[in-house]
């Protein structure tokens, strides 16, 4: 499932940072993006579930997209943000460093993921762009949130 | 034609009108006579008939058109409702339900109707013809058909209608109307005319037809049938009142008699002017062809309903409602922040417009709330046939009695309810009413009788489920549970009757159906009461040996609201279920006990367990551990008792759940989450985990 959002002839990608790397995840899964805002603690949840926010009248859970991909924490700035996703009927949100861009791949300028990429392990990847040079690493989101890890595998 | 966008709505209108044809044929079944019934049932089954075939469902279509045959012998008084045919046309209901629902889940196999529509066309033809009955040809010579001066043919239904209003001192005239020449929007016209003459009374009949009104299918007269208390002279007055009205003439409609309707008499009565040639021929040509003539009158009551809920209903999909309600949520949240910008800027004009503002959203959420009420008779409505079916299938007589229809509750509840109540009524039919004959030994009326009940009892909604049946022995049931080891000898001896009936509930019951031959009611129960449970509900049960049993069962109004009592612990803000909240208490540290390691305290001689929250939550405390004054809330879980011990008791209030969703689904001391005044989410404590 997650992959094949990044087989069509070009895919268009919201591009955020995570301390200095780019990271990728398609524009499709994503539904808006929010300033960092009031976060609830969840009790007893997985500690990369930061809590839970109002979006509008429902609630949904945050996951620190750092702390998931066990990547080194940092302060939040003016430029966090909160970018709203949906993964198969699932709406979290993902806290990253800042939202930099959206861009358009087209499907040859993307590879297989290695074994790991800028600390990330590969189980949470579904491949890695290449633009003007830069690298792009794209997220596995059913895997991060942690449902369909095995459709998000095989595709 | 895109006609998937409409797919939906046939559903639903199929689902609708059977639910109708159901009932109707239950009620027809009891009185086979009732001819407004059967006009409804053909409304239903023609407006099936109508959207089925414009959707493109022939079988569907098909199958209504060959019970409209019969239903029109029926209603002609050709045909009498014989236990025969009205099995037959359950057996096509059930056939159309399966048709729709095979559309609805969208799969390719199709219903076979040929057999149903065969027997169908052999009932309408064969049989009605071999077997009239007495009545029915008694009926017809007397007079199926009246003609009025202009022509105007009314059947026998319409004539019932008018010697029924005769009764109740309503007039039956003849309104002809005539538009004037050149006038535009005819229909229009016609619209008011009938509105004006629905506003003093009823509408009956129309030449032409309603339909051919509203689509300018006529010249520039028609002819009204109504039905009305005010003087004819008032009549005429309201409808010259209309503008581009030429001529009203109103006259009053004589309808023989019921006793002395004989034929003769018929065409005296109908005014004088009449041709008696054209009425005749059209009799002659209404009673063999009937078909094409009779759907067109039954457009006409059918329209005057869809007019008459058009104005008053809207069907909209629930999660639109649920949109809403998170919207005006949002709504209430945005207001709170303005409140405190107003405040901490010292904006006296924003205060006040907010306060305003204030009304309007709070106004708004109670009518969000009350729009999501269902009436409760939605789930009843599938009862009647389902009592008639079992009581059949164990060929015992029962006659099931709904009470409170129109009882509301939120839909959620609704969707849930059904089940657990279906399995009330089965246990009552099957365990709980005996057969006739034993009925009749006990000195009973050998027809049982079982209520289904709801109303409103304060923030409650009670549902009853009462049988006059054999009862539960609580002899029998303690017997039992001590059987399976479900109770000791010293707690059977210590229950009391209404304690031992109670066991029923217990999980252990539900798996043997042997409690059936002592006229248990085990099968099930506990799953009953898991179901009512889980929508925070109650459910208990009385019951007389050879008097019957009574269910009852306690509903919240809705599962969206709820009040709860907020607490602080360190930074963090709770509610915790009013529901299940005993008292709150202040006690000092030196009030807390240990045994065996576990905090307790003491309570009016009880001893109760402590839960220091903070713990519990992963809270860091910092020196709260040492206040001098604890706040401790009491809450229950069925007997169990606890204290918990929070940081402070912010207040009462009423919060709207909300679903943790999937991904937190797991995490057991929550039961929720919900949305404060200020925009923050505070978490529900699941008070049955944090006992544990």
């Amino acid at each position: 499932m997650a992959e094949s959002t990044y087989t069509d002839r070009e895919t268009q990608l919201v591009i955020f940072k995570l301390g200095r790397e780019d990271y990728g995840i398609s524009i499709l899964q994503v539904q808006e993006i929010k300033r960092i805002m009031d976060i609830t603690r969840v009790p007893n949840s997985p500690d990369y579930i930061k809590g839970v926010i109002n979006l509008r009248g429902s609630v949904l859970p945050v996951i620190d997209l750092k702390k998931r991909l066990r990547l080194p924490p940092a302060d939040y700035t003016e430029d966090t943000r909160i970018i709203i996703v949906k993964v198969e009927e699932i709406v979290v949100g993902l806290i990253v460093d800042a939202v930099s861009e959206v861009t358009t791949l087209s499907s040859e300028n993307i590879e297989p993921p290695n074994t790991v990429v800028g600390g990330v392990s590969a189980e949470y990847l579904s491949g890695v762009g290449k633009q003007d040079g830069n690298l792009l690493i794209l997220l596995n989101l059913a895997a991060i949130v942690g449902v369909g890890a095995e459709a998000g595998k095989t595709g | 034609m895109e006609l998937n966008q409409y797919l939906g709505m046939f559903l639903e209108e199929s689902r609708e009108h059977l639910q109708t044809l159901n009932k109707c044929l239950l009620s027809l079944e009891n009185d086979p006579r009732n001819l407004s019934v059967l006009d409804e049932i053909f409304r239903s089954a023609h407006t099936i008939k109508g959207m089925s075939a414009t959707m493109g469902f022939t079988a569907i279509a098909e199958l209504t058109h060959e019970m409209e045959n019969v239903l029109d012998l029926l209603r002609k008084g050709q045909l009498k409702a014989s236990p025969a045919i009205i099995d037959t046309l359950f057996k096509c209901l059930d056939t159309l339900e399966q048709s729709v629902e095979s559309i609805a889940s969208n799969s390719e196999a199709t219903v076979d109707i040929k057999p149903l529509a065969a027997k169908l066309a052999k009932l309408a033809a064969g049989n009605g013809a071999e077997e009239p009955v007495p009545a029915a040809v008694e009926k017809k010579a007397a007079a199926p058909v009246s003609a009025t001066s202009s022509g105007i043919v009314l059947n026998d239904t319409e004539i019932e209608v008018i010697r029924a209003a005769n009764r109740q001192g309503y007039a039956a005239y003849e309104v002809q109307v005539a538009l004037r020449e050149g006038c535009l929007l005819k229909s229009a016209r016609a619209y008011m005319v009938m509105n004006a003459l629905d506003e003093l009374g009823d509408v009956i009949k129309s030449v032409p037809p309603a339909e051919d009104l509203e689509k300018e299918n006529f010249d520039h007269s028609f002819t009204v049938v109504a039905l009305s208390d005010a003087e004819p002279e008032k009549v005429q007055h309201t409808l010259l009142a209309i503008s581009e009205i030429e001529t009203a003439t109103v006259l009053p409609l004589a309808i023989p008699d019921a006793a002395t309707s004989a034929a003769p008499v018929s065409q005296q009565a109908v005014a004088a002017v009449s041709a008696p040639e054209p009425a005749e021929k059209r009799r002659d040509a209404e009673l063999p062809v009937a078909r094409p003539e009779a759907p067109a009158a039954a457009d006409a009551p059918a329209m005057a309903d869809k007019k008459l809920r058009g104005g008053q209903s809207v069907r909209v999909d629930i999660e639109k409602l649920d949109t809403l309600l998170n919207l005006v949520g949002e709504l209430v949240i945005n207001k709170t922040r303005l409140e405190q910008i107003g405040l901490s800027h010292r904006l006296t004009d924003l205060t006040e417009t907010i306060e305003q503002m204030d009304r309007v959203t709070t106004d708004l959420q109670a009518v969000v709330m009350k729009v999501r009420m269902v009436p409760v008779g939605q789930v009843f409505n599938r009862f009647p046939r389902m009592v008639r079916d079992l009581s059949r299938d164990l060929s015992k007589e029962v006659n099931l009695i709904i009470q409170g229809e129109e009882t509301e509750l939120d839909r959620t509840v609704i969707d849930e309810i059904g089940d657990p109540l279906v399995h009330l009524l089965r246990n009552a039919i099957d365990h709980g009413i005996e057969s006739p004959a034993e009925r009749e030994a006990k000195g009973k009326n050998p027809v049982g009788e079982i209520r289904l009940i709801a109303r409103h009892e304060g923030n409650n909604v009670i549902i009853m489920v009462e049988d006059d049946g054999a009862g539960v022995n609580p002899e029998i049931v303690k017997q039992k549970a001590l059987e399976k080891g479900m109770i000791t000898q010293a707690e059977a001896e210590k229950m009391d009757a209404a304690e031992a009936v109670r066991l029923l509930f217990l999980p252990g019951f539900s798996t043997a159906r042997v409690v059936t031959d002592v006229s248990g009611r085990g099968v099930g129960m506990d799953a009953v009461k898991t179901k009512i449970e889980s929508l925070g509900g109650m459910v208990d049960v009385e019951t007389k040996v050879n008097e019957g049993s009574r269910f009852k069962i306690r509903l919240p109004l809705t599962l969206a609201i709820i009040q709860a009592l907020l607490v602080k612990v360190c930074e963090e803000i709770y509610a915790i279920p009013l529901g299940s909240i005993d008292s709150t208490i202040n006690i000092t540290p030196g009030d807390i006990k240990t045994i065996q390691n576990q905090e307790v305290i003491l309570l009016r001689g009880q001893i109760i367990p402590i839960v220091r929250l903070g713990k519990v939550l992963g809270v860091s405390h910092a020196g709260n551990e040492d206040a001098e004054e604890l706040y401790v809330v009491i809450v229950h879980m069925g007997d169990q008792k606890a204290g918990v011990i929070v940081d402070t008791l912010i207040g009462q209030q009423e919060i709207v759940i909300k679903s943790l969703g999937k991904l937190l689904a797991s995490i057991k001391v929550l039961a929720g989450a919900t949305i404060l005044g200020d925009g923050r989410v505070a978490l529900i404590l699941d008070v049955g985990s944090l006992m544990q």
